[in-house]
C-alpha cells in the first residue's frame, strides 16, 4: 500500500504493552521536526485506540493513518508546526 | 495584575496536569500507578505524584522491599514471574529503574509525603536524586491535586 506521505522515522515497539507504545511514540515525536511523519509498529492491539486517543488529545500531532494485519498494528503520526 | 501577568497566568492555567497519590507498595500493585505516571507523561504537560505510607520508600536510596501482594501470592504467582511479564511488555522490571526513569522526565514530579517520610524513615538526605522533595499532604492536595485535570489514587 503506497503512502501519501513520506516517513521520516520508524519506531519499533513490537512486544511492548500499554502504556509503552504511547510513551515511546511521544518521546520519538519530540525528536522529529515539524511536518515529519513517524511510523509506529506495534503488536499491542490496545495501541490502536491508545494512539488514536493520545493524538486526539495532544496538541501538535496528527494521526494520519492506522493499519492492522498479521498481528501488527501500524500508526502514522505527523508532528505539526 | 498587569496585562503581562494576566497572560502568564492564562498560559500557566492552560497547561494540563495529572495528579496521583500512591499508597500501595507491593510490586504487583505499585506497577499500575507507575504505568499511569508513565502514560501521564505522554498525555499531560505535568504529572505530579505523591507517595504515601510505605510507598514513600520508593523515593529512598534504601528502596522498597520487593514483594507481591497477598492476592498475587495466593494465586501462586512468583515475583520473578511478574517481573518477567512486566519486562516483556517493555517496562523496566525493577522499581528503582522505573522511578529513576520517571523522575528524569521533565514532565514528572515525584514527592514524598512528609508524614510518611517521618514514619517510614525517609529523611531528605536519603532521597534519590530524581525525587522532587518531601512535601506536606495539604500542599499536594491544594496545589497539585485540586488544580489537576485528572486526579487518581491507588
Amino acid at each position: 500500500m503506497s503512502k501519501e506521505f513520506d516517513i521520516a522515522d520508524s519506531l519499533d515497539v513490537k512486544g511492548a504493552s500499554c502504556p509503552m507504545p504511547v510513551v515511546r511514540t511521544k518521546q520519538a515525536i519530540d525528536d522529529l521536526a515539524a511536518d515529519e511523519v513517524l511510523e509506529v509498529v506495534a503488536t499491542d492491539s490496545g495501541s490502536m485506540s491508545d494512539i488514536e486517543g493520545w493524538a486526539d488529545g495532544t496538541d501538535g500531532v496528527e494521526l494520519l493513518a492506522q493499519e492492522e494485519g498479521d498481528g501488527v498494528y501500524k500508526h502514522y503520526v505527523k508532528k505539526l508546526e | 495584575m498587569s496585562e503581562t501577568d494576566d497572560t502568564q497566568q492564562q498560559e500557566s492555567t492552560d497547561d494540563s496536569s495529572m495528579a496521583l497519590i500512591v499508597r500501595v507498595d507491593a510490586y504487583d500493585q505499585v506497577i499500575t500507578p507507575l504505568a499511569y505516571a508513565y502514560l501521564g507523561s505522554a498525555v499531560y504537560d505535568e504529572v505530579n505524584v505523591l507517595f504515601v505510607n510505605w510507598a514513600v520508600r520508593l523515593l529512598s536510596e534504601d528502596g522498597l522491599e520487593d514483594r507481591l501482594s497477598p492476592a498475587s501470592a495466593d494465586r501462586g504467582m512468583t515475583l520473578e514471574e511478574v517481573k518477567a511479564s512486566v519486562e516483556a511488555g517493555g517496562f523496566p522490571p525493577e522499581l528503582d529503574q522505573i522511578v529513576a526513569e520517571l523522575g528524569a522526565a521533565d514532565e514528572v514530579n515525584l514527592y514524598g509525603c512528609s508524614r510518611a517520610a517521618r514514619v517510614f524513615d525517609v529523611p531528605e538526605e536519603k532521597l534519590i536524586p530524581e525525587a522532587d522533595g518531601i512535601e506536606g499532604a495539604t500542599w499536594f492536595l491544594t496545589e497539585k491535586a485540586e488544580t489537576a485535570d485528572l486526579f487518581l489514587q491507588f
